[in-house]
């Protein structure tokens, strides 16, 4: 293993990261980098690990091998208090939203103010309306979350994200389950963010069109393991069977598929 | 034989582990309530005090109804007997003591988990589904300081308030029952009821109270972050909450009712 690498220019390093589901491990030898500033997409199919990889990015699971550094910092070795405050420093995005359904949106983008912060509620409450402005919601800070239609629930989502200004944002798959306008306008919203601040993205997804509209470099991952790290012409030039038949969008081979259906059965439990 | 000696030591490293995440849920509680706010985490007082309003407030109709009715049925009942030995006035002291002792605390308890308890396991099963859980940590909050701890101070203030009306509003049912339909003098009720009630009485009812409040809370937070998969897990488990509560509540009262007869 090298050294940390602390240059300003790497937000983020993962180093041979390995993630346990019971016995079954998820991903196995994982390694790239996120500069400053870029966003980088991990692609990948169902069950590809890349929402586990999301997940262990954030914290929210552990790792069973080798580390992640984010801001230098292992986010595995700190103290609780320490990795309460790295959190104040990164955003994410959830697929569903994950929006606290019993507050309205605007309490919502306020919640993490109110809780680090000792800012007055005055001040909060300009802040959490520029926040939903940004995001195009500037009217909604009233309504409940379930008044909102699916994209306007990501946009409050990336709202409520930017709300203590993070260094880096992270998205589960932003544009599932929208209508390919509205998925588009998500697109362009992550593009906007990342120019406007600067801000480092990383973005889970599996749609093609999403990658060409937003991606600077690429992460493939395919169970479990990264087969194609580069710009997405890189990864087009890719030789990798697996690369090729994702962007060819080539079924699997009958008994191909059937075999990986029945290790997905035996393998969840 | 192996499987047998598998599956049962599976089975005890499962109760193991769940009894692990118990104690560790209990003790993170503690120190959010009680160590924390010292060092710099504050405690969401007003989160607590909503609590109070939904657990007490909220729960006082129909506690206080069914408490009444319960004492205008225990003086019936006793008046059956009692009749027979020409003793009817001793209603008074049968209702306020079984009313203090036992009565009003349990079905305060057992109301307060079909009402409230079940509430908690399914908002908080419904947050861990939704991803909402999962958001409060990467916000860099604790879900036990932000959910758990307001919801056990609000059950605590609660639980002990509402038994305390629950109590007045069972010998008051009482008082209704035994003056109006088994002829006791009115006056003679009230004075016999001062007569029979001593200050333990009292203690011993809140004192068990406030521990069926631990239990409601805790078991329906365990049972809510228990929940997988979707609504029907939500559900499952909510009934889960509801039942494994009641059982908990009763075993409690037990202990409580034996220790308090012998010391």
């Amino acid at each position: 293993m090298m050294a940390p690498d602390k240059s300003p220019e790497l937000v983020i390093q993962v180093e041979d990261l390995a993630v346990d589901y019971g016995r079954q491990r998820v991903l196995d030898g994982v390694s790239f980098k996120v500069r400053r500033g870029e966003i980088l997409v991990i692609l990948g199919g169902s069950g590809s690990g890349k929402t586990t990889l999301l997940r262990a990015l954030v914290g929210l699971k552990q790792p069973a091998a080798g580390r992640i550094l984010i801001h230098g910092e292992d986010a595995a070795a700190l103290t609780p208090d320490e990795l309460r405050r790295l959190r104040t420093r990164i955003g994410m995005c959830f697929q569903g939203a994950a929006l606290f359904n019993s507050m309205t949106v605007k309490d919502n983008v306020a919640l993490p103010l109110r809780e680090h912060t000792d800012l007055e509620e005055s001040t909060i409450d300009i802040m959490t309306t520029i926040k939903l402005e940004l995001v195009g919601l500037g009217g909604c800070g009233d309504a409940l979350p379930s008044q909102l239609s699916g994209g306007m629930r990501k946009r409050a989502g990336v709202a409520r994200a930017m709300a203590m200004d993070p260094e880096i944002l992270f998205y589960d798959e932003p544009s599932a389950g929208l209508d390919p306008i509205v998925a588009a306008g998500i697109d362009e919203l992550i593009r906007d963010m990342q120019r406007t601040f600067q801000l480092t993205s990383v973005v889970v997804t599996h749609e093609m069109e999403s990658v060409k509209l937003i991606a600077d470099r690429v992460c493939v991952l395919h169970e479990g393991k990264v087969v194609g790290l580069g710009t997405l012409e890189e990864i087009n030039r890719s030789e990798h069977p697996y690369i090729q038949q994702f962007l060819a969008r080539r079924p699997d081979s009958e008994g191909e598929r059937a075999s990986a259906f029945a290790r997905s059965l035996m393998g969840s439990s | 034989m192996t499987r047998l000696v598998g599956a049962v030591g599976r089975r005890s490293l499962d109760a193991f582990a769940a009894w692990l995440r118990v104690s560790v849920l209990i003790v993170d509680t503690l120190a959010w309530i009680v160590v924390r706010p010292f060092r710099g985490h504050r405690l969401r007082v007003r989160a607590a005090l909503e609590a109070v309003v939904e657990f007490g407030v909220r729960s006082l109709p129909i506690v206080g109804m069914i408490t009444f009715l319960i004492g205008v049925i225990l003086a019936l009942q006793a008046s059956y007997t009692l009749s027979k030995w020409g003793a009817n006035r001793y209603i008074a002291a049968l209702v306020a003591v079984t009313a203090l002792r036992e009565l009003a605390p349990l079905m305060t308890a057992v109301l307060i988990t079909g009402r409230c308890g079940s509430a908690i396991t399914a908002e908080i099963g419904t947050m861990k589904v939704g991803e909402e859980l999962d958001a409060l940590e990467v916000m860099g909050l604790d879900p036990i300081r932000f959910l758990v701890a307001p919801k056990l101070l609000g059950m605590v203030v609660a639980v002990p308030c509402v038994t305390l009306v629950a109590m007045l509003l069972m010998i008051a049912g009482g008082w209704a029952a035994g003056s109006m339909i088994a002829g006791v003098d009115s006056t003679v009720y009230l004075h016999e009821t001062a007569n029979a009630l001593v200050t333990k009485d009292l203690t011993t009812g809140l004192t068990k109270s406030v521990f069926f409040a631990l239990v409601i809370c805790w078991v329906g937070v365990y049972r809510g972050f228990e929940v997988e998969g979707g609504a029907e897990g939500v559900g499952h488990k909510t009934t889960s909450s509801v039942v494994t509560s009641i059982f908990l509540v009763i075993i409690m009262d037990l202990v409580f009712t034996v220790l308090f007869y012998l010391y």
